[in-house]
């Protein structure tokens, strides 16, 4: 099942990219947003899933996917000359960084006592509340205002007139 | 159900796994397919016509209903055109993509009480309870019914199709809101199995959503919540006065003109099936599931026809305010959607905490 949902999530991120019509790029993102949300319900967090598929799927790609079809071109242009050193010097960049990150996972400490402890129960909505309103509480609070001052600049670049 | 899986050669929860696969697919479709006939007989019926009445095998008409087999054989029959300058692949994929969803949302609805036989117990809905996911699949899965509508009317490459879809993206993403934040004040009613009970629940799975509605049902103990769900439902399956994706009078025939054939009668099934997937939800999240009133333990069969003829009524209501009601201007959508349904889900939940905080739950 892991290997179903990791390529799920891959192969949509890999067509993402070869995409050249960016409506079909952004469906495409859709799909690896189902494989994450797959990886979620197997790591027993099933609340992770849903909420994955409601609020990313479900709403900002849409959002995302609307002002695209509102624009005229849709259509990728090709490069006009191949930038060899930017393709290669990006390759290697994404490359330092995958083996970076699958090193630190590798030497955490958490990783290594994940097979002594026994399988944790899943995550349901209950638990999520209960962690958020007394262990993050600050950190919601925080999130709350940030989204509050975003939603207000919006409304003032949007309304000219108050 | 022993004797019924080992006639299959089956594991017991395999046959009832396949058994309810069965009754699920079928219902859904049947229910929708007679809709299409409920919705013309009833049209007629409000405008003072007759409908169809004329197709018939030798002169069986049975009410009209075999215009259904009439239309199915033309939707076969038909050319199948896919416009030149539109997107042929997604063009293709998009009636796929409102047909899903529209089926998956019920797979978490129980449409009746759970039995046990041979020491085992049978739930009647394809997830089990204690899922994990419980009411929050339905939403998830009804946030993808959107793709449906924006692919079909953004592949058409037509001036009406894409305004079709624009319109209905931003009504049902509208809507959306205030339907969580009213599912929301079902779960924090129902809340968890209490303490000692043969299973534990969680607050959000319709088991227990179902079992919470024993006493009253969620729509008289939560009239508000209610009335912003029922107007909710009908932005989500794009159902007059919220019918935006089509609107015959400005844009033709919204995102399926340029539909022909068998796909045009996936995307007009898929509308169908919406019906019944909301109606299911309305009934488990408000009307009490499967149960009858003053009847504590109704059995299989009788609770499996209370929830059939609870959705059956909620699915007529749908053709019924169809009919009823005209359509809304586009701002005016959105002023209810924004500016009504949103702040009074919002009071509908400070109103539930703050009873629940005085009876001292919480």
């Amino acid at each position: 099942m892991f290997l179903v949902f990791a390529l799920i999530t891959l192969l949509g991120a890999l067509a993402m990219f070869r995409q050249r019509n960016v409506v079909v790029a952004g469906l495409c993102m859709v799909l690896t947003f189902f494989g994450v949300a797959g990886l979620f319900v197997l790591l027993a967090n099933p609340v992770a899933a849903a909420l994955q598929i409601i609020v990313y799927s479900g709403a900002i790609m849409v959002l995302v996917l609307f002002v695209i079809m509102l624009l005229n071109s849709h259509e990728e242009e090709p490069a006009q000359s191949g930038r060899l050193v930017q393709a290669w010097g990006g390759a290697l960049l994404a490359a330092v960084l995958g083996v970076g990150a699958v090193k630190l996972v590798l030497q955490s400490r958490t990783l290594h006592e994940l097979g002594a402890s026994p399988v944790p129960a899943p995550i349901t909505l209950n638990k999520l509340g209960v962690q958020i309103f007394s262990e993050h509480l600050v950190a919601f609070e925080v999130v709350g205002l940030l989204l509050l001052a975003a939603m207000i600049a919006a409304v003032s670049i949007a309304k000219r007139k108050l | 159900m022993d004797s019924f899986a080992r006639l299959l050669h089956l594991s017991p929860p395999l046959a009832w796994m396949a058994l309810k696969l069965l009754i699920v697919i079928g219902g859904v479709m049947g229910i929708a397919a007679v809709l299409t006939w409920v919705e013309r007989r009833g049209a007629a019926m409000m405008q003072d016509r007759i409908g169809p009445n004329r197709a018939g095998v030798k002169g069986i008409t049975l009410l009209g209903l075999v215009q259904l087999a009439a239309d199915g054989i033309k939707f076969f029959l038909k050319e199948d055109v896919v416009p030149p300058h539109g997107n042929r692949l997604l063009f293709t994929l998009a009636p796929a993509l409102a047909f899903v969803p529209a089926m998956l949302g019920f797979a978490v609805i129980p449409f009746g009480q759970s039995f046990s036989s041979g020491g085992q117990a049978y739930h009647l809905s394809l997830l089990d309870p204690g899922n994990g996911m419980g009411m929050l699949y339905p939403l998830a899965i009804g946030s993808m019914a959107v793709y449906g509508i924006l692919v079909a009317s953004w592949s058409s490459n037509n001036k009406w199709a894409i305004l079709g879809g624009m319109r209905s993206g931003a009504n049902m993403v509208s809507y959306e809101l205030g339907m969580s934040l009213a599912v929301i004040s079902i779960f924090m009613a129902a809340g968890n199995s209490p303490v000692g009970s043969p299973v534990t629940l969680e607050a959000y799975d319709p088991h227990r959503i179902v079992e919470a509605q024993e006493g009253l049902w969620f729509a008289v103990r939560q009239p508000l919540g209610f009335l912003v769900f029922f107007t909710c439902m009908f932005a989500e399956t794009n159902r007059l006065p919220f019918d935006f994706a089509e609107g015959e009078s400005e844009i033709v025939a919204g995102f399926h003109t340029e539909y022909s054939s068998m796909k045009f009668a996936l995307l007009q099934l898929s509308e169908y099936i919406h019906i019944v997937t909301a109606s299911a939800l309305l009934v488990t999240l408000y009307l009490g599931g499967w149960r009858i009133p003053f009847v504590p333990n109704p059995g299989v069969l009788l609770s499996v026809a209370a929830f059939l003829a609870k959705l059956l009524f909620l699915c007529w209501v749908f053709v019924w305010v169809r009919w009823t009601i005209p359509r809304f201007r586009y701002d005016q959508l959105m002023f209810l959607g924004w500016k009504v349904m949103l702040p009074l889900s919002m009071a509908n939940l400070l109103l539930q905490a703050w009873l629940m905080h005085g009876r001292g739950i919480a």
